[in-house]
């Protein structure tokens, strides 16, 4: 992943097509058309798994309906413990088979359609599988498969997300992606210091509501989230990490994408 | 035989407003799902069908949108879809529904038995599937948690009630109304959704059913509502306590007693 760093590529997250029958196909065609576009620009596709926990296709589903092009580390495929482990050993599978090398563990979403992953079933200890254990469990069975990423929540207590941080590592997290940066974050700098590749979250969107949500905490109420210009900004502070875009505007903001990343990009 | 699932087309829990002025649910716009119930019934069918080599039919009763859901029952792997639709329905109440789609059954024919969601998310009374056995005069059970044992004659069921649960066996044909409990309904594959939305929905109307059309829709319903009310919540504050495990419920304890609340 350090080498997407190096050449400023992008990691541009693709939301996965919902699992309902309205507008299926077009909605299909839809990701389709950006999955080809973010890989033609020689960025990194990521799709999560059932986000919010809605039912969504996985990565690994579409890739494979489609005939998707996965270049070598340019598909990052996100994995949460809201899966029998059946389910968690066949999308493995599948990644293997289609050449994804990139797996990003997350704790995820439940809902009442989706079943949490038994301890047992991945030899935890604990009452619960959270994303430790669940990376564990791969690094164990996958160790020169995938490379596994992992969530950093800046917005956590700093000592508990730390100490989480460090657990993840030891289970086997090569790189870690955090949540949207908003703001001048002094916990950045600590986390970047692990010497792992790090991919900082752009929020692409303006609806500052959902981005509060999404981040946990209220924001100022006369905050204006400008997604391009924190894009620059964050480009220019941190020229040691690598950027994870998530709800990008295909339209209008994938085309300056390399301008910003390339130190122009005046929006 | 065929088994019959009775689905309904509801609003995604998360998408639900109430119109302040009416105090109506507001269904324009909003993101609809297949009653979480129903799938349960959906899975239980699909089981079924592997034991006894029954066809399962999906039946709907809702506006032309609610295709989507048996297209949805599609995708999980019924065998045929039925929607009963038209603006004479509009409005009508849980004994009108029942009587509707008892009708349905009727014309799906050759049904042995019929499953249905214990309730509908929405509306949250548990009335219809009984409803439906009424008007067939066909046996039912309500609150169930297990099917099985199915024979030519029989199935046998398990019911959870608050303070018991009991088995008994139901004559057939019958209606059953299952929890959301004892399986967990599958999801379906992109290859399952792609060969569903294009496979055939029967479409039935007012004048298919034999019901009085003065039977029908709101001025046929007997339940009236009268009056409805949305809750309104106060504002909620939420304070992150840091810290060790320690310290963080040392503090949690000072601040339930600095607000009297310990």
């Amino acid at each position: 992943m350090q080498k997407l760093i190096d050449t400023k590529s992008y990691i541009v997250e693709l939301t996965p097509v919902k699992q309902k029958a309205k507008d299926l196909r077009e909605r299909l065609d839809k990701f389709v058309a950006k999955f080809h576009q973010v890989i033609d620009a020689g960025y990194c596709v990521s799709i999560p798994d059932n986000p919010m926990g809605h039912l969504a296709f996985q990565g690994t589903e579409l890739i494979e309906e489609f005939g998707l092009p996965v270049p070598k580390d340019r598909v990052l495929c996100h994995l949460n413990t809201f899966h029998t482990i059946d389910e968690i050993e066949g999308i493995l599978s599948s990644c293997k088979t289609l050449g994804i090398g990139n797996v990003l563990i997350i704790s995820g979403d439940g809902s009442d359609r989706l079943p949490k992953l038994n301890p047992d079933d991945v030899g935890a200890k604990t009452n619960a599988v959270n994303s430790v254990e669940l990376a564990r469990y791969i690094d164990r069975h996958y160790k020169d498969v995938f490379r596994i990423g992992a969530a950093f929540n800046q917005y956590e207590p700093e000592a508990y997300e730390f100490e989480k941080l460090e657990k993840k590592l030891a289970a086997g997290v090569e790189f870690i992606i955090t949540q949207p940066v908003v703001g001048e974050e002094e916990i950045l700098s600590r986390l970047i210091g692990y010497n792992v590749p790090v991919f900082l979250e752009a929020w692409m969107s303006t609806n500052t509501t959902l981005l509060a949500d999404c981040i946990g905490y209220d924001l100022p109420h006369d905050y204006s989230h400008e997604p391009l210009e924190v894009l620059k900004k964050l480009t220019r502070k941190y020229p040691e990490c690598g950027f994870y875009t998530a709800l990008l505007k295909f339209k209008s903001q994938f085309p300056v994408l390399d301008d910003i990343w390339n130190g122009g990009g005046d929006t | 035989m065929k088994i019959v699932v009775c689905i309904k087309q509801v609003p995604a829990a998360a998408s639900v407003k109430i119109d302040p002025e009416t105090h109506r649910i507001i269904r324009e716009g909003v993101q609809t799902v297949v009653n979480p119930y129903d799938l349960y019934a959906l899975q239980w069918a699909l089981n079924l069908r592997e034991e006894t080599g029954a066809a399962v039919a999906a039946l709907c009763m809702g506006p032309k949108s609610a295709k989507n859901s048996l297209y949805e029952a599609y995708a999980f792997g019924v065998d045929e879809a039925y929607l009963l639709s038209d603006k004479k329905f509009g409005g009508s109440d849980t004994l009108v529904t029942g009587t509707v789609l008892a009708e349905g059954i009727k014309k799906v024919g050759d049904v042995g038995l019929v499953l249905c969601g214990k309730q509908a998310i929405d509306g949250d009374t548990a009335q219809v599937a009984p409803g439906i056995a009424a008007h067939l005069g066909w046996t039912q059970a309500t609150c169930v948690t297990k099917i099985g044992n199915i024979s030519g004659e029989t199935v046998q069921v398990k019911r959870v009630f608050e303070h018991y649960t009991d088995r008994v066996m139901c004559k057939l044909p019958t209606v059953i109304a299952v929890e959301k409990a004892g399986l967990r309904p599958r999801v379906p594959s992109l290859k399952d959704w792609l060969r569903a939305i294009d496979m055939p929905i029967t479409q039935w109307g007012a004048e298919d059913v034999s019901v009085n059309e003065a039977e029908l829709g709101l001025d046929g319903s007997p339940t009236k509502v009268v009056r409805t009310k949305a809750a309104t919540f106060g504002d909620k504050e939420t304070t992150v306590i840091e810290g060790s495990p320690e310290q963080s419920a040392t503090r949690l304890f000072i601040e339930l007693a600095r607000r009297g609340l310990y």
